[in-house]
């Protein structure tokens, strides 16, 4: 109760995102989408840089590859070069950071193109990367994408065991701080909004960050971690239409039923 | 209890299944990641957008490929192996399942096929009158549209786009307008597939001609036999490799047939062509399903056929067919 109060008072009257914890955030510069366009396997127009942002103290990062196996990542101020993917899949980012009495976590999740590994996605995520962490229960699908307006489950653990009754708290560029609780077995159920200014009809809408903020204090140790993903705007709430999808669909039958009257009556003629 | 176990009994049992798997089987037998699939590859309409399936058909990857891979053998972006190595597979897995199965993907395994067959036993039960059988002139307007679709829809479209001659909406145009993607995700209930695009004419087209036609396959589906079974383009590509698959449908009218034509009555898809002489020949058509009603309805010992290799695993017979024609009388009161 007390650590819902606290997030309540911190989102509400402290809001600014990602205000003082490490997360991981892609970093847009031209050398970053070069080596992107260079090593093949990531989206077009994507960075193969990214950057821990609120990084301090002695902090270490590194790649869990599709395959489980992890490769240590070099930090240049507070960004990381991804290497060429050698296999495609979900990829896992963690940085990490101590400093007396903190841990700071963050992981983010990449999908990468190329000869598939053979090792299911949700070994990965299930595969504790920190002490304190937030899973996606699922991750979006390859080729999909997180979408405002859709509810998606992340986990909240603490070296392996689910932590209930923990706020995990959703930012956005554009949204103040919402809490979400998790439920008995660690889940929480997170709507992401679908907060986006200016949406054009069609796919040339960029996406848009949202962070998932999870903390916890045990022996005397705070613990943070965080889960960020881009997010794109729902469809449906934009230049999509459900109600004129069912109204077309009911007219293909009404239509249906047109030839079936025809058909009698060709029938009984003939 | 014997009295019902009849071929048709089988597959209803077979179709169930499999529509459990194909539709929900993500819950169960593998997750929803791609990369827990089975094959990526189905010779049959199990949708990839919906988000519980347990594998999925091979048209997506094949638009995918044209689209994103094969374009690139014009653009000059990568080489020859790049380039076709996806496809390859796919192929290659295809035609693994064909030789296993054969066209039996469509009539035993397809939930676009379950759901129209259980869509026609409603309008039996409603009392609609079903339209026997269509004539041959039909028949024969309908079967290029298949083709037609095959080598726009999933092959020449996508590979224009991947060439950067047609929109992004073009690059996966069946799906767009495949009606399983709307039945099987409203399965799960995912109303999100279901709507109109106002993103540009080509999404609007493409979207309207969804929703129509899925709406049109329902209604037809309660008095005509199998219709969008006619038009799908998972048929051409099952005939490709026909000819390497096992099972298939056989048939010895060399001294027995009658020409009565119960065997073309009997079948959904209306081939005429089963019905024409044929000695201990193979009479898998383009547009056969492999269901066996043709083989549940032949009145004459051992005139139809299935054939896996060299076994006979189901044979007309008399006593078969009156049995059959029993359950029907019964079923249709």
């Amino acid at each position: 109760m007390k650590n819902v109060l606290l997030a309540l008072v911190l989102g509400t009257s402290l809001w600014a995102y990602g205000e003082g914890v490490l997360y991981w955030a892609p970093h847009g510069c031209d050398t970053g989408k070069a080596a992107a366009a260079a090593h093949g396997g990531h989206g077009k127009g994507e960075s193969a840089m990214f950057a821990a942002m609120n990084l301090e103290g002695n902090a270490t990062a590194r790649l869990v590859l599709p395959d489980l196996s992890l490769r240590p990542l070099r930090f240049d101020r507070n960004t990381v070069m991804l290497p060429p993917p050698k296999m495609g899949g979900y990829y896992a980012l963690v940085a990490e950071s101590e400093s007396p009495g903190n841990v700071r976590s963050a992981v983010r999740y990449l999908s990468l193109f190329g000869r598939p590994a053979d090792v299911s996605p949700t070994r990965l995520t299930a595969l504790p990367k920190t002490a304190l962490e937030i899973i996606p229960d699922p991750l979006h699908r390859e080729h999909d994408r997180y979408t405002g307006s859709k509810t998606y489950r992340f986990v909240a653990m603490f070296k392996g065991k689910p932590l209930t009754n923990v706020p995990l708290v959703l930012e956005t560029r554009r949204s103040g701080a919402q809490t979400f609780t998790s439920g008995p077995d660690g889940a929480a159920e997170v709507t992401l909004p679908d907060d986006f200014a200016n949406v054009t009809p069609g796919r040339g809408n960029k996406p848009s960050e949202f962070l998932l903020t999870l903390r916890h204090e045990e022996g005397g140790i705070r613990y943070v971690t965080t889960f960020s993903m881009p997010y794109s705007p729902n469809p449906n709430n934009h230049w999509q239409s459900q109600e004129w999808g069912a109204a077309a669909a009911a007219l293909g039958f009404l239509g249906g039923l047109f030839l079936y009257r025809r058909s009698r009556k060709g029938g009984q003629n003939g | 209890m014997d009295k019902f176990l009849t071929v048709t009994a089988l597959r209803r049992v077979v179709q169930l299944t499999a529509f459990f798997f194909f539709v929900y089987g993500a819950t169960v037998f593998t997750t929803f990641y791609t990369d827990d699939k089975l094959t990526q590859a189905l010779p049959a309409l199990s949708c990839a957008y919906d988000m519980k399936s347990g594998d999925y058909c091979a048209l997506i990857p094949l638009q995918h490929q044209m689209d994103h891979r094969v374009s690139t053998l014009f653009t000059g972006d990568s080489g020859i192996m790049q380039a076709l190595m996806g496809t390859a597979i796919t192929v290659a897995t295809v035609a693994l399942l064909i030789l296993i199965l054969n066209k039996a993907f469509c009539g035993w395994l397809c939930p676009l096929g379950f759901f129209q067959e259980s869509v026609g036993m409603i309008g039996t039960k409603l009392g609609m009158k079903q339209l026997p059988s269509l004539s041959v002139e039909t028949v024969n307007k309908i079967r290029p549209v298949k083709w037609f679709i095959f080598l726009f829809l999933v092959l020449i479209f996508p590979l224009l786009t991947g060439i950067g001659m047609l929109g992004h909406e073009w690059g996966s145009p069946f799906c767009s307008i495949c009606p399983s993607r709307i039945m099987t995700t409203l399965a799960v209930g995912d109303m999100n597939q279901l709507y109109i695009s106002q993103a540009g004419w080509g999404y609007t087209l493409l979207s309207l001609i969804a929703d129509l036609l899925f709406g049109l396959m329902i209604a037809l589906a309660l008095f005509v036999r199998q219709p969008f079974c006619r038009i799908c383009p998972i048929l051409p590509m099952q005939t490709l490799f026909k000819k390497i698959g096992l099972l298939r449908l056989v048939k010895n009218g060399s001294s027995y047939c009658e020409g009565c034509s119960n065997c073309v009555k009997a079948c959904p898809m209306d081939i005429y062509e089963i019905g024409n002489p044929a000695v201990n020949a193979n009479i898998t058509h383009t547009d056969c399903t492999l269901c066996g009603r043709c083989v549940e309805f032949c009145p004459h010992d051992g005139v139809m056929s299935f054939k896996y290799g060299p076994a006979t695993i189901l044979t007309s017979s008399k006593e078969s067919f009156k049995k059959r024609s029993k359950i029907d009388k019964w079923w249709k009161g």
